[in-house]
């Protein structure tokens, strides 16, 4: 009998280098060893279609999803707990000077389909094309200060940044950016990869099919230069809906998924016969965001009053049902950069509230929500809705689906970016802070911005920060900047939220920190 | 007959033709950029200024109608710029699944519509009748998301009769089937009451016509006239309201794919729409409403060919 | 008129089927004019510690995901299915009414242009339109009502146009136009009350679509804003916590059920008692 285990993983705060790099594992122990290999099957929920065929494309973690089980990079995260990394095609990786990285293969590691050694010129080939302007990558933001890759032998190369870019070996050489493909195979098919079957594949698994809207099917890579693949077959199985998920868990149609924040307590209280559930913190950020352009809110106290009249923990209970807890800013607990608190604590003050809109001369207030169609947001606003009114503030909220939503604060779509006034968002993140500051730049009003926050002394530390190669000095900069924002009174930190994983007690996942998996290191109990 | 088919065929390109472009014009006009929504955080202004120039959002709403339909006489639906492969690959990939879904509901709403309906027109009256009516009517009016997610959560999830996601192994007709059973029911389900009335109804009024009271003069048995000449004309408004019904099974197809997690044009459509995917939108818009339209079509022309009266002039 | 509705009525009351109908109806009337005094709860009073809770003395149908009372709510949500229903029926009626008339009784291209917005207006699924339209326009109560309008009129119209046709060549009528009656005349006194039957056939069977159709635009996000109780949008909380618990999904399946039930059954009655033929053969 298996007693349902529920971890929920907080890291600590350490000021730990982040990704020291210390573990150098082989390539030998970093794939799990299969000791039979015997027919056996695996299915794992995706949230979303994996649709991007070719790196350039790529949008988010699902294809990452696809990538890490199909092919292979120059280092790799670490699953487990804390953040970091490990070697994969590399033999040795290092920051040579503070805008070089040198790196050298391991020799012997394979293709398939015939195309012979991975070699140096692949890591360039993959590397420099997303640089490349008619190729439109969608990920070039995520190399930063990046320019080429510099080959120096069959095994050997650098890597050229223009200028200091320490999340290079976060979020871009370990993720999808990091990718390396097959520059013969790809070249021979004309410069893209525009099939579901790719022309060469380095890693555990490689694909039999896409059915579209449907999975991905993945076998097992006979010419995978690591151990054999745990798995003969491995689906990627697409469900929406969180619900539908638990339901194909229950049924056995999938081994592993992901479950909403309501579902952690009725099965902590009640655990299914023959799963596991763990709960990992999320790098996601959700937060209120107030447009402090709008005239109505000039006045800062009108700004405080709002902030006051929001009650995180409520919401934490209502929406997250007590599996989240508040946060403190954008970065979360394990990056670098987190904040220990909030100046405004997290618990509303309705007292407080009132206090500054009289003495702004507010006597009622009207506001617009604006927020996502979804149960989590919809669940925050009605809470807020119902609380804001012991402030004396009517809240009207606006609901809108996904294509309308993420266009209000754009400002070439039109001007109701100009209108807005509450918006309740959560950004996905990657582990490194650059990814959150990002977009709260100047820069970026009109586009991400929807604050229009505006802060002479941020723009210039968030361009300082991502050179700077001290992390303590990088830690400073971006609690400071998170300082900002809550001192412009445009943002209400709501939490991270977390990822609860169910999945069944015959397979051992391995997941990243914040609980997205990584399938390639999945292994049987 | 062969003119009527004509003119038929004529005004259904016709329907098809404006319905589509209507569509679009109210697509184009909706708040909302595709490129935000598909390029997420990391769109750059000058990778969206890219995207909606291969998109042609920049062109006149007119222009962009004449472009769209330039390319569908050429057999081109356009191209999904969310995973840069054709628009008619998606579409054609999901459609089989939904005309599955909707066939498999037409199969349960007439054989067991028409086994209900022609029993209580032959029972009328009776409290087999009540019964069969009241049956008829429980069943149109339980909505269906409502009966998909009963169905899901009672013989899917707690007796494990059937399976709870996809459209089972491809190939595999038998799997294909099973797959399709428990969803193909809830969509059908309300339309059995529908077929079951329809016919009852229809028989009935046959039933009082003249020439049936004339054949019942000329000795025939009771029975036989139920079933040689008013069955086949209460099939007429049972064909004539499963024409109609396909349009409602579409819609009832969204639901029932989000439910049972299944591939299919509804939940493409619902997707896109939501996505502003314009070209993927208008590629299964025009691909459900010419399916739709031609099976309306395909049941106007069956039922003016079997009742000449049908044929409004 | 007078005379007619009178046996009518007295005719309905012999069938239990509608008599049911009616009970069903006119409870739901009532609960709707009474919805805040027989609710044992504010219906958005949010009890966080006694959220999900099943059937009990306190909540007498349970409570939802954030500790409101599911019956409160259904309650107040007879409110908004009864306006929607009826301010959407009476407007896609009208519309479909007036345009059915006109084009069976008009000249042949006004026909065929109203037939053919008709047809190309039901070439749309439903649901599709209502994404369409719902996200054109801002979201609420009338957004559901127009969306529901635009879906509709085209089948009042469509029938009311059929039986205005068959009715067009009828010997009383050519007798009237013998006479030299004008077009409006016999449109309004003639052809309007021998339509109305199959009308209000229509439209008692229409009402319950309607009430679906907003319940389904709910369900999927597009309907009411979130936090106003109609019954779809109680449905939609159930299904995202259906796995927590069955009770908000069995509970708001109920109202929309028996009140389809009976405005159907009402719809039935209705025509068998309108419909001359089969009253002769009962």
């Amino acid at each position: 009998m298996n007693d349902l285990k529920t971890t929920s993983i907080f890291p600590s705060l350490t000021r730990r280098q982040l990704f020291a790099g210390t573990a150098a594992l082989g390539a030998a122990t970093m794939f799990p060893i299969a000791a039979w290999a015997d027919g056996s099957r695996l299915n794992v929920r995706a949230y979303l279609e994996p649709d991007d065929y070719d790196p350039l494309d790529a949008s988010g973690f699902l294809e990452e999803l696809l990538y890490g089980c199909i092919y292979r990079k120059l280092i790799q995260y670490v699953p487990g707990e804390e953040w970091d990394w490990q070697l994969d095609l590399a033999e040795t990786i290092e920051q040579a000077s503070p805008t070089t990285i040198t790196f050298t293969l391991k020799e012997g590691q394979m293709w398939s389909d015939g195309f012979g050694e991975i070699t140096a010129e692949d890591v360039k080939f993959s590397m420099d094309r997303h640089m490349v302007e008619e190729n439109n990558s969608r990920i070039k933001p995520d190399l930063g200060t990046f320019t080429h890759v510099e080959v120096t032998g069959r095994y050997s190369g650098i890597i050229h940044m223009e200028r200091p870019f320490a999340p290079i070996w976060t979020i871009a050489l370990p993720y999808l950016a990091g990718t390396v493909i097959c520059k013969e195979a790809v070249e021979a098919a004309g410069g893209k990869i525009t099939t579901a079957v790719p022309p060469a594949v380095s890693g555990p698994y490689r694909v039999v099919e896409h059915r579209l809207g449907e999975r991905w099917v993945l076998e097992r890579n006979p010419d995978f230069s690591g151990d054999p693949a745990e798995f003969e077959r491995v689906d990627l199985i697409v469900v929406v809906d969180d619900s539908a998920a638990e339901i194909a868990k229950d049924a056995g149609d999938v081994d592993f998924t992901s479950i909403g924040a309501g579902s952690v307590q009725r099965l902590r209280e009640n655990p299914p016969a023959g799963a596991e559930m763990t709960v990992h913190p999320a790098l996601f950020y959700h937060w209120v965001g107030l447009n402090v352009q709008n005239p109505k809110f000039e006045d800062i106290r009108v700004r405080q009053a709002i902030m006051h009249a929001i009650d995180v923990p409520s919401i934490m209970q209502a929406a997250f049902f007590d599996v989240a807890e508040p946060s403190t800013g954008i970065i979360a607990p394990g990056l670098i950069g987190h904040r220990p608190a909030t100046q405004i604590p997290p618990q509303a003050d309705f007292a407080r509230a009132r206090e500054l809109l009289d003495e702004a001369g507010i006597d009622r207030l009207e506001l617009k929500l604006d927020v996502l169609n979804n149960v989590t947001h919809t669940t925050t606003a009605q809470v807020m809705q119902a609380m804001m009114a012991q402030a004396g503030i009517d809240l009207n909220i606006e609901v809108h689906e996904s294509g309308s939503f993420w266009s209000l604060g754009v400002a070439a779509d039109g001007d109701r970016w100009k209108d807005l006034e509450l918006t309740i968002k959560r950004f996905s993140m990657t582990p490194d802070p650059y990814y959150a500051t990002a977009w709260f730049v100047s820069d970026q009003i009109g586009d991400w911005n929807w604050e229009q926050f505006s802060n002479e002394e941020f723009d210039r530390l968030h361009d300082e920060a991502l050179s700077e190669t001290d992390p303590e000095k990088r830690d400073e900069m971006y609690r400071r900047m998170q300082d900002l924002m809550e001192e412009s009174g445009g943002y209400r930190f709501l939490t991270h939220g977390v990822t609860a994983n169910l999945f069944a007690d015959s397979i051992i996942p391995a997941t990243r920190p914040d609980g997205q998996p990584m399938v390639q290191f999945f292994r049987r109990a | 007959m062969l003119q009527y088919t004509f003119q038929r065929v004529l005004l259904a390109l016709a329907i098809i033709v404006v319905a589509i472009s209507a569509l679009f014009t109210i697509m184009i006009t909706l708040p909302g950029d595709p490129t935000t929504v598909l390029l997420g955080p990391r769109a750059t202004p000058e990778l969206r200024a890219a995207f909606r120039a291969n998109m042609g959002l920049d062109d006149p709403v007119l222009v962009q109608i004449a472009n769209f339909w330039g390319r569908v006489l050429r057999g081109d639906l356009g191209t999904d710029y969310n995973r840069n492969r054709p628009v008619a690959e998606a579409v054609f990939s999901a459609l089989p699944h939904t005309m599955a879904l909707v066939f498999g509901a037409i199969f349960w709403s007439a054989t067991l519509g028409i086994l209900l309906g022609a029993f209580s027109a032959d029972n009328r009256n009776s409290w087999l009748d009540r019964v069969s009516g009241i049956l008829s009517v429980g069943f149109i009016a339980a909505p269906s998301f409502v009966v998909a997610l009963y169905s899901l959560l009672l013989f899917s999830v707690t007796l494990r009769w059937f399976p709870t996601i996809g459209a089972g192994e491809p190939g595999d007709l038998g799997s294909r089937l099973y797959h399709l059973a428990l969803p193909s029911f809830a969509i059908g389900l309300a339309w059995v009451g529908y077929v079951a009335r329809i016919v009852r109804a229809s028989m009935l009024e046959t039933l009082g016509e003249n020439y049936i009271r004339t054949a019942r003069a000329f000795g025939l048995s009771r029975r036989k006239v139920i079933y040689n000449y008013a069955l086949r004309v209460a099939i007429l408004p049972a064909v004539q309201v499963l024409g109609v019904g396909i349009g409602g099974m579409l819609s009832s197809a969204v639901f029932a794919e989000i439910v049972f997690s299944r591939p299919g044009i509804g939940s493409l459509i619902y997707d896109s729409v939501s996505g502003r995917n314009y070209p993927v939108v208008m590629g299964s818009m025009l691909v459900a409403i010419g399916f739709f339209v031609t099976c309306a079509l395909i049941a106007d022309l069956v039922n003016a060919a079997l009742d000449p009266r049908q044929r409004v002039k | 008129m007078g005379h007619f509705k009178h046996t009518l009525l007295g005719r309905l009351l012999a069938d239990p089927m509608a008599v049911f109908a009616m009970l069903i109806i006119s409870g739901l009337v009532l609960v709707a004019l009474f919805a805040d005094a027989i609710s044992p709860h504010n219906y958005a009073e949010m009890n966080l510690v006694d959220r999900f809770a099943p059937p009990s003395s306190t909540y007498w149908l349970g409570t939802d995901n954030l500790g409101r009372d599911t019956f409160s709510r259904l309650a107040q949500g007879s409110r908004i299915a009864l306006y929607v229903a009826l301010v959407a029926v009476s407007i896609s009626g009208t519309i479909g009414l007036i345009l059915g008339m006109i084009a069976g009784f008009g000249p042949r291209w006004l026909d065929n242009v109203l037939l053919f917005i008709f047809d190309t207006l039901r070439a749309y699924p439903t649901i599709i339109l209502a994404l369409a339209l719902a996200a054109l326009l801002p979201r609420g109560l009338s957004t559901v009502i127009i969306v529901v309008v635009i879906t509709s009129f085209s089948e009042y119209g469509r029938v009311v146009r059929t039986q205005t046709l068959s009715l067009k060549n009828a010997e009383f009528i050519l007798a009237e136009r013998a006479m030299g009656a004008s077009s409006a005349r016999i449109v309004f006194h003639h052809i309007l009350p021998n339509v109305l039957g199959p009308f209000f056939i229509l439209a008692a069977m229409n009402l319950p679509v309607v009430i679906t159709i907003e319940a389904g635009m709910s369900f999927l996000g597009i309907g009411v804003p979130p936090g106003t109780p109609s019954w779809g949008a109680t449905l939609k909380d159930g299904f995202d916590f259906i796995r927590t618990t069955p009770w908000i999904i069995v509970a708001g399946g109920l109202p929309l059920i028996l009140v389809t039930l009976g405005f159907t059954f009402l719809g039935e009655a209705l025509r068998d008692q309108l419909d001359p033929k089969l009253r002769k053969s009962r």
